[in-house]
Formats: structure tokens, C-alpha cells, sequence
């Protein structure tokens, strides 16, 4: 279990918090959505629930970060990695640069742990295993779609073995087949007791993904409930959000004086 | 141009692509063989996978692809005929990563920069850059540094900057792509009043619903072929749904729901809830 | 006679590698601006007693000729035996044996990215390139307007570099790649016995030919 009390976090250089007394909970086996207009403090959170806000990145954190009991304030990134990772919308970018497939890729995060090399493959397997794009082991990492290559990035945290994955926008350069792909290997993650932590624009993904979801707006959490509820809450355009399309449907439905209910019917 | 008057907007072709084929230097076969018209004041969306071709597409529009085979006319003259500075002046192409082109360290020179190289000075220059700046509703930061501003802002500059080359024809690469609920009411609104003004505008999107919302024409492409075109009411509804799922693309929730209680197309929303209440009564 | 043995077997070494063509092309690409250099200082300035031609005050002796044509074979010795290294060798499979000698994983990692980072840094600029071209920008009129084009293309190919390597560095280090001490390789680079036997000899025979030069018994070129 992942716990953040009372957060708040300035970027180094900068007067002001980003993010103010953010409580969140990530229990295992859950998957959270984060959502919020852009430069809400999105990115913001996820750095810090996953610790490299301060401990990569500087700058200033008072409040909590604490994984199964034990508080991680002062940890090197390297203890970090293997209880909580972090992914981020660009494929591109999260590619190592120095693997020639996507196998060695994906060794990297356990090989870079010291791990025995027997260990280091074994988890690599089990890492394109979980994702089942084992298929793709032998190719060049850098000549991948946009789908394959987010999902080789995952694959590459999950080598780690971390029992906590924030991921931020992780659909977000992806097409919608690639975005499916994504959507589907976080489900069957999280059936292997994996909490995760997932920040994304599209709601009408987590509206079918997450059990819970968070608003922030302006740096702080405004609403932290079940998916169905946040999503469904009448503030959330005021949030800069945009609600699934089955809500604005059925709210448009009932505006006209109809009953809502239909939509259901027919979605 | 003073012929544009009398013909009816609307006639006037402002994109014709014959046959078009392109192959990239290392063997990959981008586009085989499209036909497309596309009207003078049309919106367009152009869908498809990631590799589908869109993008090599576009960039046919204004020179900076040329074409293996086939020909590309724009407003009615051959693109091979013209350099892309001055194709420039008539399509105006949105590239889809805005920090691939930001590198002014004001907002105001940056819009600024793309008419000084039309050509455009002293007070129509200021005019074109107020106005496109006020079309994306960053009047107030003109004098902001632009790495001081977050992504999606940074993305409505690159807009900006494209909008006040004042191009009869814009075609803008994924515009909602890490945008939020402000910035892609924001894009909907530029495509409509565009429109409005009787200009061009093409978009390539992955989001249905923004495409069915906003576009009055939806061209799908896949594998470098156009495999279905047409309004979004036909392109979205029932009959079109194999040739979708063809290349993983799902009709926007108002088109499925509407499909499934047999009210026929509706793409959009309100075309949805109309043929609810007309149902019901 | 040296550079010119070294050449000879450079070459052989290239011919069976099958890069004989293009190792010429880039040695000879690598040693003209120098050699030409060369050639103009040591033919025209070098004192000697045999002039063979004269023109205007400078006069060509023999022994210019001589000391020009002696550092131009040695320079093209050198550089034909670095791009024999640079093309028969795996940037990745070097860099990883390096750390297999316990060079550190940052070192050979910056080594490595750094070789692979170029074709991306191309691709980027050529998007670069594209964006600014539909905005007007004229890359293929005069020198005066292409000059104008200077910053719009490099300024965004800095920044979205540096962006990228802070990406870059993030996601490595989420992957433990700060971690201190050794990592255990998945993947040695084949070192057969005849490979290592080669090697070793010409070390040996490095070091005999460095004594004996020391010593006086191989007579120094000067």
C-alpha cells in the first residue's frame, strides 16, 4: 500500500507549492485515475507519489510519502524503483537508447539492480509475459508502434518488480488501438494484486478502467470517490474536466426531459 | 481570385489529389494510391491508425512531401509547380508537437513569424498576429516566454502561429491530442469559425467524438488507401461499422447508442437526443 | 616502409571484412584537409639541398618532398587503422565488453546513447525542418533568407534535445540505472581463443617494438 498524507510539493526554484496536501491511498490490486485540467498538477502528483519528487528532481516536499508502512523520505531513486515505478506518455523518450531488442530493454531496470543474470532473464520473461507481447522480445525497440512501444515501456517497469505503478498519461501519444492495448494489459496487471496509479485526460477510458477516481484542480484534491461518482459529478466541467460521454449523453437526454436510463439502454 | 466571388463557396476545389502514391526512401510504401476532392470552406477530418498514411497525406498538401506517383492540385494549381515557401502562403500545415517549432522567447514574435515570411508587415502583420491570438484565447500572454507556458497553451500558440499566415487552406495534425476540456472546446470553436469565414480546414484526429462534434466530412484511411469517406452520419453509422472496426476505430457513443435503440445515424449528440424526443412523441 | 606495411595489412584486414571500399573513402575523406596542409607547408618551407622546382620565392626540394609524402602515408596509416576499429565493431558490444572490464555503467552508457542518439537527433531536426517550411520559412532560396532560417531550426532542435535527455534520464533512473556498484551482464561479446591469442601477441609485439625504438635498435623516421 502506497500512502501520500498531507503532501504538498515545490519545484526547486520556484516560491510556491505545486501541489498542497494531497492525501491518496493506493491500496493493492487497485487501479486509481487521476484526472484534472491540464497544469492542474497531474505530473505533479504522480512525481510525487512516486518519489522523484525530491529524491531525483530536488525541490521541496513536506508531508509523507510512505509504502507499506515505511516511510521513503531520504531513499536513493534506485530503493525506490523497485517498490514504486513511474511511466510517462512518451515511448520515445522512456527507451533507454542502449538496447538492441526489446528483450535486453526490458532487462535493463533488473540488471541495473544487480540482480544474477538467471534472475535478471526471468524476470525479463515474466515481464512480456504479464503484458503478453512476447512476441516482440527479438525486435528493435526503436522501430515499434506507438501501442507496442508504451507497452514495452510498462514492461520494463514491471521487470522491477514494483508492487506500485504510477503512470502519467500513458495513452496519451496513442492511437486507439494502441490506447486499447494499453487499457487492457493495466487490467490484467492489476489481477496480479498491482496498485496502480494511472493520470489521463481520456475519462472515457477510466470510466471502464478504474474503481476510483481523483480530482485535482489547482494543486489539490477536490474530489476522491468511486469512478461512477466523480465521474458523474455536476462540478466536473467546472474542473476543466470533460465527463465520459455516457454521462454528457444521458445529461443532455434529461435536459431535453427524457429519461437518462436510455442511454444506458443502448451504450 | 476575383472569380472566387462569383462561383458559389462551397463548389470551388481547394484539394484535388489524383492517384496519389508516395514511397519513402527506405522502401515503405506510405500512400498507394489515393483520390481525394475536397471543397473550398469544407472541414474535413481524416481518421485512421497511427502508419495509416494520414500525416504523409497532409504533408502533400503543401510541398513538403512530393509525390512518387500521381498529382496534388491546390486551389486549382499543381503543388509540383510550386516551392513550399510558396505553398506556404495557401496551406497552412499544424504540425502536431508544438516544441517541434517554438523558438521565439516571446509569444508575439513567435505567432508573428510565419506572415513576416509571407511577406505580411507593419499594420496588417499586427492585425493578422492580434487576431490569431484572440482566436486562441491568448490575447493576454503575448508577452509571455512560451516555455512558460504549459503544454496545451503551448499547443494554441502553434495554432496561432499557423492561423496568422491567414491561409485559405489549414490543415492541423492531431489539434486535441493532450488537450483538456478548455483546449478542446477551444480547437472546436477555431475549426467552426474557420469554417465560417469560408477557409479550408483539414484536421487529422484520433478522438470520434471531437471528429463527429465538429467536422462536416470524415475521410478514413488505412494501409495508405481512403477506405470509406462521407458525413459523419455515414461514415459513423451501422453499415460503415465493419469497414471501422477494420482499423480499430469505434464510433462515438452517441452513433452506437442510437444505432442500438434503431433511431438510425446519429453522429452527434443532439442528433441523438432529437431522435430520442422524435422517437418518444 | 612502416606506414606503408600497416596500410597494406589494414587493407587486407578491411578486404575480408568486405569494407575495403568504403574504409578508403572515409581514411582518404579523414587525411586530405591535413595532408593538403602538409604538402603545401613541408614541400615549399622545408630547407634542403636538392631543389627540383622553384616557384616564385619558394623553392621545392627534394627532401620536402620527401618528409610531405612520409607524413601523409603515416597520417593515412592511422586513419585507415581508427575507421577499420569504427566499422568492424558494434558500438554496443565494445561498450558493453568496456564495462564488462569494470569501466562504469554511466560512462558506457553515455558512450553508447551517444552513438545511438544521432540518427533521432536527425530525425527531430527534420521535423524541425518541416515546421518551419510550412510556416514560410525559405530553405531553399538565397543565402541571405536561408541565413534568416538559422535560429527558427536550431533553437527548437536545442530545446526539445535537452527536454528529452531530462525525459531520458528520468526514466533511466527509474530503472535504477543510478544504482552504485557492478551489474551482472546478460550478454559477453563472443571472445574466441584465437581472438584473445591475436590480441595479446600485438600487445606484446607493441611493447617489443616501444623497447627496441627506446633502445635504438629500430631506427626512428624523423
Amino acid at each position: 500500500m502506497l500512502v501520500l498524507r498531507g503532501a504538498s510539493y515545490r519545484y526547486a526554484g520556484y516560491a510556491k507549492p505545486a501541489v498542497h496536501d494531497i492525501d491518496l491511498t493506493l491500496a493493492d490490486g487497485e487501479i486509481v485515475g487521476l484526472v484534472g485540467a491540464n497544469e492542474a498538477g497531474k505530473s505533479t502528483i504522480c512525481l510525487v507519489a512516486s518519489g522523484l519528487a525530491p529524491a531525483s528532481i530536488g525541490g521541496g516536499l513536506t508531508g509523507s510519502l510512505t509504502i507499506d508502512g515505511e516511510p521513503m523520505a531520504g531513499r536513493p531513486v534506485h530503493e525506490l524503483a523497485a517498490r514504486v515505478a513511474v511511466g510517462f506518455q512518451d515511448p520515445a523518450t522512456q527507451r533507454s537508447g542502449i538496447a538492441a531488442t526489446v528483450f535486453e530493454e526490458v532487462a535493463l531496470g533488473p540488471m541495473n539492480l544487480g540482480l544474477p543474470a538467471a534472475e535478471t532473464i526471468a524476470r525479463a520473461r515474466e515481464a512480456l509475459g504479464l503484458l503478453r507481447i512476447g512476441d516482440l522480445a527479438e525486435r528493435d525497440p526503436s522501430r515499434l508502434s506507438g501501442g507496442q512501444g508504451q507497452l514495452v515501456a510498462i514492461a520494463s517497469l514491471l521487470a522491477m518488480r514494483p508492487r506500485h505503478v504510477v503512470l502519467d498519461e500513458p495513452t496519451a501519444q496513442l492511437d486507439p488501438e494502441g490506447t486499447r492495448l494499453v487499457a487492457e494489459a493495466l487490467r490484467s496487471l492489476a489481477g496480479t494484486g498491482t496498485a496502480l496509479l494511472v493520470a489521463e485526460q481520456k475519462t472515457d477510458l477510466l470510466d471502464t478502467l478504474c474503481g476510483r477516481v481523483m480530482v485535482v484542480s489547482d494543486g489539490r484534491i477536490v474530489a476522491d470517490g468511486p469512478t461512477a461518482e466523480v465521474l458523474g459529478d455536476e462540478r466536473l466541467e467546472g474542473w476543466g474536466v470533460e465527463p465520459p460521454s455516457r454521462v454528457r449523453l444521458a445529461r443532455l437526454v434529461q435536459a431535453r426531459g427524457l429519461d437518462p436510463a436510455l442511454v444506458e439502454a443502448g451504450a | 481570385m476575383s472569380g472566387a466571388a462569383t462561383r458559389p463557396i462551397g463548389r470551388e476545389p481547394a484539394i484535388r489529389v489524383r492517384g496519389l502514391v508516395h514511397v519513402f526512401p527506405e522502401g515503405t510504401r506510405a500512400l498507394d494510391g489515393v483520390d481525394l476532392d475536397i471543397a473550398t470552406g469544407e472541414a474535413v477530418a481524416i481518421v485512421g491508425q497511427n502508419g495509416s498514411g494520414k500525416s504523409t497525406l497532409v504533408r502533400h498538401l503543401n510541398g513538403l512531401l512530393r509525390p512518387t506517383e500521381g498529382t496534388v492540385e491546390v486551389l486549382g494549381e499543381p503543388a509540383d509547380r510550386l516551392r513550399v515557401a510558396a505553398l506556404a502562403a495557401r496551406v497552412g500545415l499544424v504540425f502536431q508537437d508544438p516544441d517541434r517549432q517554438i523558438f521565439a522567447r516571446r509569444v508575439r514574435p513567435e505567432v508573428a513569424f510565419g506572415p513576416s515570411n509571407l511577406g505580411i508587415r507593419g499594420k496588417d502583420l499586427d492585425a493578422a498576429v492580434d487576431e490569431a491570438l484572440a482566436a486562441v484565447g491568448l490575447s493576454d500572454q503575448a508577452g509571455a516566454n512560451p516555455y512558460d507556458l504549459g503544454y496545451s497553451r503551448r499547443k494554441l500558440l502553434s495554432i496561432a502561429s499557423v492561423l496568422a499566415m491567414r491561409t485559405p487552406i489549414v490543415v492541423l495534425d492531431e489539434p486535441t491530442t493532450g488537450q483538456d476540456l478548455r483546449g478542446i472546446a477551444r480547437v472546436q470553436a477555431i475549426v467552426a469559425s474557420l469554417a465560417a469565414d469560408g477557409r479550408t480546414v483539414i484536421a487529422i484526429s484520433h478522438d470520434m467524438r471531437f471528429v463527429a462534434e465538429t467536422f462536416g466530412r470524415v475521410v478514413v484511411m488505412r494501409a495508405g488507401r481512403v477506405v470509406l469517406e462521407g458525413t459523419p452520419a455515414a461514415a459513423f453509422g451501422e453499415p460503415a461499422w465493419p469497414v471501422l472496426t477494420s482499423t480499430y476505430l469505434e464510433p462515438p457513443l452517441a452513433a452506437r447508442a442510437g444505432a442500438r435503440l434503431g433511431l438510425g445515424a446519429t453522429p452527434t449528440e443532439s442528433a441523438f437526443v432529437e431522435a430520442l424526443a422524435a422517437g418518444r412523441s | 616502409m612502416g606506414p606503408l606495411a600497416i596500410i597494406a595489412i589494414v587493407l587486407a584486414c578491411a578486404a575480408v571484412a568486405g569494407v575495403a571500399g568504403r574504409l578508403v573513402k572515409v581514411s582518404a575523406l579523414f587525411t586530405l584537409p591535413i595532408a593538403i596542409s602538409v604538402v603545401l607547408v613541408s614541400v615549399f618551407t622545408r630547407a634542403g639541398t636538392t631543389v627540383l622546382f622553384t616557384i616564385g620565392p619558394f623553392d621545392a626540394t627534394l627532401e620536402g618532398v620527401e618528409f610531405a609524402a612520409q607524413t601523409v602515408v603515416r597520417l593515412f596509416a592511422i586513419s585507415t587503422a581508427i575507421s577499420l576499429f569504427g566499422m568492424t565493431t558494434d558500438p554496443r558490444a565494445f561498450v558493453l565488453d568496456l564495462e564488462r572490464r569494470g569501466l562504469s555503467p554511466r560512462f558506457a552508457f553515455v558512450a553508447a546513447a551517444t552513438v545511438e542518439a544521432v540518427p533521432a537527433m536527425a530525425a527531430r531536426a527534420a521535423t524541425i525542418a518541416a515546421a518551419q517550411r510550412s510556416r514560410g520559412l525559405d530553405t531553399e532560396g538565397s543565402v541571405l533568407a536561408r541565413a534568416r532560417g538559422f535560429l527558427p531550426l536550431i533553437v527548437p532542435v536545442v530545446l526539445s534535445s535537452l527536454t528529452e535527455v531530462e525525459e531520458r534520464s528520468l526514466a533511466l533512473e527509474v530503472r535504477a540505472f543510478g544504482r552504485p556498484g557492478r551489474r551482472h551482464l546478460l550478454w559477453a561479446p563472443g571472445d574466441r581463443s584465437w581472438e584473445r591469442i591475436l590480441r595479446w601477441g600485438l600487445a606484446v609485439v607493441l611493447a617489443l617494438l616501444v623497447v627496441a625504438r627506446v633502445a635504438g635498435i629500430v631506427p626512428g623516421t624523423a
